[in-house]
């Protein structure tokens, strides 16, 4: 007990000793308290970063992260109007905003007092710019990435994609994969010729992940295969060609339709059915959890499947940590071959345009008693000097300068994923939701360098490894990214999975449900049986597909309108 | 079994007293493999390296050995400071609820108290309804202002029905002569409780006291809801659970393969699941046995009778 | 307050109103040990009660109860209009049932095997060891079944090698082995920790009953079932009553990981449902109504356990 009292003590004596510690001449401390809607690690008390931005701005932070569940912890902190003074809503940013718990940032960020911030957000402003309710222009959240300078990186395809081994398209002699077709008669022969690895583990033709909310990976590829990128779960005509691959009226601007339940979903819903049952898809696929996808993906039998770059990363770090390279995976962008489609050439889209995150990122909460603080501060960090301390760290430790370019050691780039290393010396709990440069640094001292190490040419290049290195020239390559069309034009309407449909949540968690469930049925069912069995699945579907298209044609229209009108 | 309804003689019964325990200890030892099998396991995994863990796979043995799981936990020094905060709660919370609980089952015992069955329905109802989770915030964190404060982990604890009933249900199996004769000695009915029952009561206790402690040596949602922003005040099961959450955010948002290209730094959900389970259990195992002598052997009674 | 139980009725009868209150005077020692915890427990569990006036509202969190729309019974409406609620309940329950009876049985026989075991340190052992996957975490425990129970996990492995079977059970994939599933992981999972009840009950068994019977010739099998069995009895009845209330709860952690979709018909509960389309659809209203359904059925459910076991002259829990 004595112990106990005298810890207690040393805390308090902590305590009241720290705020005489802080650095004479800065601003009037102040804490911030911050809720971040995602889980995180809380920064070290000796921060680098942070001590740096205490002596600059005299501002400290209380983060909390996100434990449980965000729409839970929203409401409640809603009906109790407990609001911390930064607020992120993560995903669910669309219920505090609704609910009136953020400041109109307009207020405070203008050409004349915030030239960064307003040169930030200027060229996207028509998306970012919202009106309320009585017409008046509102800007809630400035988002927390996909405001670019300069031409958008893309060294490989992060988002959606077909993906397959290595080995396989080495072994068939580096074709090019275009189409589903030929994607499929690929795996198939490669597994005729290599039924089992060396070990003589049988490989998995295809993999289909439908766990919870990763079932992505089974609902998405369609509208993929029809040319365009990732529009979430509806297909939105932009070109003559998606009019014409679907069929829809030219005359009817951003036609917006629910993709799962028209014939050309069917086609592909048909070859999974076809190669189920030629024994390329498992059924266990279905019943897999991601834990136990993941370890399939990093025994390196999986030769191929759709799903998102970043979705798996764990296995391809545990892959080349065992030096299977070969096993690890290339993005292809396929599209239905012209026989699905009645004979249309579809081109390939999956790489789109940079996307302002909108309704992401920190908003300044109505609790909040320094919003123009904040503000300033944020205007402050727009600085190349802060956006490369928060990129890149301090120079001379954390990454250093030769000729102009920002380089790091491969230690220095590596320690960056270490998480003891992060706290210690990152400010990522504020930084990721912080407003922030991308792309190329466009003038100045550095310019030229990317303002994201992981983006600099050189690092890229010197961490790629031989086999890599002779794939991509086998190709004729300098990226993986050249497996796939260069990026298009951002729609106006931005991308669709972004829009809020809260109105139609309930039709919409209908609409997920029975594809969950009926999809793989559908994969697994009698040949002969397929057709009964679609027309069964699309009436089930019709209701609320069609309440949520519905919706969505809508919505789409008025953000698009938000761009053009401008 | 079938044995044992045989007519006993003398050579039956010794027939007997000899397979019945071979078998039951049969039973039990399978029992024990099947039950040990996961924890083992757990085990395992906590000890392995994290990528390497991810191919699954891993039986009663790491494969490839490495401490890293629990080093990314356990050099965090907040991980000290929220396993005071637990482990003082935890206490505080058990010996309440032992004092309060133990109080209250023994007068929903005494048949001869006039509110007992009012009472009685009032407390077993509190098992089944449920104001959700809006009103039920609101109280503690409006009304009773007792978020981020220490206090928002003991006072909204203090009781639970279900061990009260527990408690009960054992006073009721102990002999009223016990309550009786004490009376007539002119002992009143705290005295009776404190002298009399409440040493006897002994291995229930402990069972309640297990219930609770593990209760709240496992409960997060509590930080989560009041105290999530007052780091000095997070429990260790909400650091834990938070750390599991951001390793799995961050694996999903390995951004670029170049990131993933060397992975020793790394650690992944699957061994700082295990860790954590390990980490959190540790400490409950090494309280189980001052307890468990309470309840498994069955002298408290025949000694005091005695 | 009204109907009193046999017993006290007749040590009750002769009180009067104001009889009542001169008893209730004289037992103000009892009162001093439980109405701390009465009002405690008003101000705690049932002050928070007007919650449920939400069940009839379309409610706003940010409106609060006075702000936020009337829609008499649209909630339940709504919920009774859709067949995977009830769906829901009808998995609710069978699981429930499943859990408990499977639960019961295997807590009370592991009990019953650990008294009859003399040797005290197997027994401290055999009882840590099986009360240990209490604390591992669902997700762990669900994984590891996940894969003993796979196409090409153990028991496929056994049953192909037994040749009880030639092509391996879906037993993941094909919903009517769901419900059985889950009531063998929690046995798995909790039948050491469900023991820890009824090995303290045991202790409150007489020792001499045990010599009395043994003087009597009385066989293991004949000591277990008139001696133990009897000795437990009232802990496994108003167990057995509380478990009847809460039928309705069937969890959704462990439904929800070993579910997945090609299974959701089996695998969807009620809480499950709620998850899904309740807080997280701002349908604030319907979690409420939910909740408050599944409150009344569980109360029906104590009641008539609770009179069920009264009528058989067992201990009761009201």
């Amino acid at each position: 007990m004595r112990k106990l009292i005298s810890v207690l003590l040393v805390l308090a004596m902590i305590l009241a000793i720290m705020p005489a510690a802080l650095a004479d001449g800065a601003p009037e401390p102040i804490t911030l308290t911050v809720f971040r809607g995602d889980p995180g690690d809380q920064p070290a008390e000796d921060n680098k970063i942070y001590k740096l931005i205490e002596e600059k701005f005299g501002v400290k932070f209380e983060f909390e992260f996100l434990a449980g569940d965000l729409d839970e912890k929203l409401g409640l902190m809603i009906a109790g109007e407990d609001y911390p003074d930064l607020f992120d809503g993560g995903n669910s940013a669309d219920l505090i905003i609704s609910n009136g718990a953020l400041i109109n940032l307009l207020d405070y960020v203008n050409p004349e007092d915030t030239p960064r911030l307003w040169a930030h957000i200027e060229p996207q402003k028509a998306r970012l710019i919202d009106k309320d309710e009585d017409g008046n222009d509102v800007l809630y959240i400035i988002p927390n990435y996909g405001l670019t300078d300069g031409d958008q990186i893309v060294n490989e395809v992060n988002g959606p994609a077909f993906f397959v081994q290595k080995q396989v398209l080495a072994w068939a002699g580096y074709p090019q994969i275009h189409t589903l077709n030929e994607y499929f008669d690929l795996i198939e022969k490669f597994i005729e010729a290599n039924p089992t690895d060396e070990n003589g583990s049988p490989y998995v033709g295809f993999d289909i992940l439908c766990e919870d909310w990763r079932h992505f990976c089974l609902i998405n590829p369609v509208q993929h295969l029809m040319g365009r990128p990732n529009d979430g779960e509806v297909y939105i005509c932009v070109t003559d060609q998606n009019y014409a691959v679907t069929g829809n009226d030219p005359s009817e601007e951003f036609k917006t339709e629910t993709f799962i339940d028209k014939p050309y979903a069917k086609a592909y819903y048909q070859k999974l059915n076809e190669e189920f049952h030629k024994g390329l898809i498992s059924k266990d696929t279905f019943v897999m959890n991601y834990d136990q996808y993941i370890a399939q993906l990093s025994s390196g039998t999986v030769l191929g499947m759709f799903d998102q770059t970043w979705d798996f990363g764990n296995a391809t770090a545990a892959l080349k940590d065992a030096k299977m390279d070969k096993n690890t995976y290339v993005a292809l962008g396929l599209v239905y071959d012209p026989e699905y489609v009645d004979g249309q050439e579809i081109e390939e889209h999956y790489v789109n345009g940079s996307l302002p995150n909108v309704r992401r990122g920190f908003g300044i909460s109505v609790n909040c008693e320094c919003p123009e603080r904040i503000v300033a501060m944020w205007e402050e960090m727009l600085s190349d000097e802060w956006q490369i301390i928060f990129n890149w760290g301090i120079e001379g430790e954390d990454y250093y300068v030769e000729d102009g370019r920002l380089l790091m050691t491969e230690e220095q780039y590596m320690q960056r994923n270490d998480n003891a290393w992060k706290v210690q010396n990152r400010a990522l709990a504020f930084f990721e939701s912080s407003p922030k440069k991308q792309g190329w640094i466009l003038d100045g001292e550095f310019a030229g360098n990317a303002w994201d190490p992981a983006n600099q040419p050189e690092i890229v290049l010197g961490l790629m490894n031989d086999y890599d290195k002779e794939f991509l020239s086998a190709y004729g390559y300098s990226k993986f990214a050249d497996f796939v069309n260069p990026p298009i034009e951002l729609a106006p309407y931005g991308e669709a999975w972004q829009i809020d449909y809260t109105p139609v949540d309930v039709d919409h968690q209908d609409f997920l449900n029975i594809q969950d469930k009926r999809l793989p049925e559908l994969i697994m069912c009698d040949p002969a049986e397929f057709d009964a069995k679609w027309d069964a699945f699309v009436e089930e579907i019709t209701p609320s597909a069609t309440a949520f298209g519905e919706y969505m044609q809508e919505a789409v229209r008025a953000e698009a309108a938000k761009v053009l009108d401008k | 079994m079938t044995t044992a309804s045989i007519k006993p003689n003398r050579k039956n019964r010794i027939h007997r007293d000899v397979t019945f325990p071979i078998v039951n200890t049969i039973i039990l030892v399978l029992l024990m493999f099947v039950t040990l099998y996961p924890v083992i396991n757990t085990v395992a995994y906590s000890f392995n390296d994290g990528t390497d863990a991810l191919r699954g796979n891993i039986g009663l043995w790491p494969r490839v050995f490495s401490l890293k799981s629990y080093e990314s936990i356990l050099q965090d020094n907040a991980v000290y400071q929220a396993a005071f905060i637990s482990a003082s709660k935890t206490v505080i919370i058990t010996l309440l609820n032992l004092f309060w609980t133990g109080m209250l089952a023994f007068t929903l015992s005494r048949k001869e108290y006039v509110l007992r069955k009012f009472i009685t329905t009032v407390m077993v109802l509190t098992m089944y309804v449920n104001a959700g989770l809006i009103p039920n915030y609101l109280l503690i964190s409006k009304t009773l202002h007792l978020s981020k404060s220490y206090w928002v982990y003991v006072i909204p604890t203090m009781f639970s029905c279900f061990n009260m009933i527990v408690i009960r249900t054992y006073i009721t199996g102990l002999p009223d002569a016990l309550v009786e004769s004490a009376r007539i000695d002119g002992a009143g009915d705290i005295r009776v409780y404190w002298q009399i029952i409440f040493p006897l009561c002994m291995p229930v206790l402990a069972t309640v006291a297990l219930f609770v402690a593990v209760g709240s040596w496992n409960s997060w949602f509590d930080t989560h809801l009041y105290c999530g922003g007052q780091k000095n005040l997070h429990s260790l099961q909400y650091l834990l659970k938070m750390k599991l959450a951001t390793t799995q955010a961050s694996a999903n948002a390995a951004k670029t393969s170049a990131d993933a290209l060397k992975s020793t730094t790394q650690t992944t959900p699957i061994t700082i699941r295990c860790a954590i389970t390990v980490i959190s259990t540790v400490p409950i195992l090494v309280v189980y046995p001052f307890l468990q002598r309470y309840f498994v052997t069955g002298m408290a009674l025949g000694s005091v009778k005695g | 307050m009204t109907s009193v139980s046999h017993r006290s009725n007749k040590e009750l009868r002769p009180v009067s109103k104001k009889g009542f209150f001169r008893t209730l005077a004289g037992q103000w020692q009892l009162m001093l040990m439980s109405v701390p915890m009465l009002l405690y427990v008003i101000l705690f569990n049932y002050a928070p009660m007007w919650g449920w006036i939400t069940a009839f509202q379309d409610y706003k969190p940010k409106a609060g109860i006075f702000g936020s729309k009337w829609v008499g019974m649209k909630n339940f409406m709504w919920l009774f209009g859709r067949e995977d609620f009830i769906n829901s309940i009808r998995n609710t329950l069978a699981m429930s049932v499943i859990n408990l009876v499977f639960g019961t049985v295997s807590s009370i026989l592991l009990a019953i095997l650990l008294n009859e075991v003399r040797n005290r340190g197997f027994k401290r052992t055999v009882q840590t060891v099986t009360y240990l996957p209490h604390f591992l975490s669902m997700v762990i425990v669900v994984g590891m079944a996940q894969n003993i129970f796979a196409s090409d996990g153990a028991v496929n492995g056994l049953l192909k090698s037994l040749r009880l079977v030639k092509e391996p059970v879906f037993f993941l994939g094909e919903g009517r082995y769901f419900w059985w599933l889950v009531g063998v992981i929690n046995v798995w999972k909790e039948v050491g920790w469900n023991t820890i009840i009824y090995i303290s009950a045991m202790t409150s068994i007489d020792p001499s009953l045990y010599e009395a019977a043994a003087i009597d010739g009385a066989g293991r099998f004949h000591r277990i079932l008139h001696v133990t069995l009897p000795g437990i009895k009232s802990t496994f009845v108003i167990l057995l009553i509380m478990n009847i209330g809460h039928l309705m709860e069937a969890g959704f952690e462990i439904q929800y990981l070993l579910g997945s979709s090609v299974v959701m018909d089996w695998s969807q509960t009620i809480d499950i449902f709620v998850l899904q389309y309740g807080i997280s659809k701002q349908q604030y209203g319907v979690a409420t109504a939910a909740g408050m359904f599944k409150s009344i059925v569980a109360i029906i459910l104590l009641v008539a356990a609770n009179t069920l076991a009264k009528r058989l002259d067992e201990d009761t829990l009201l």
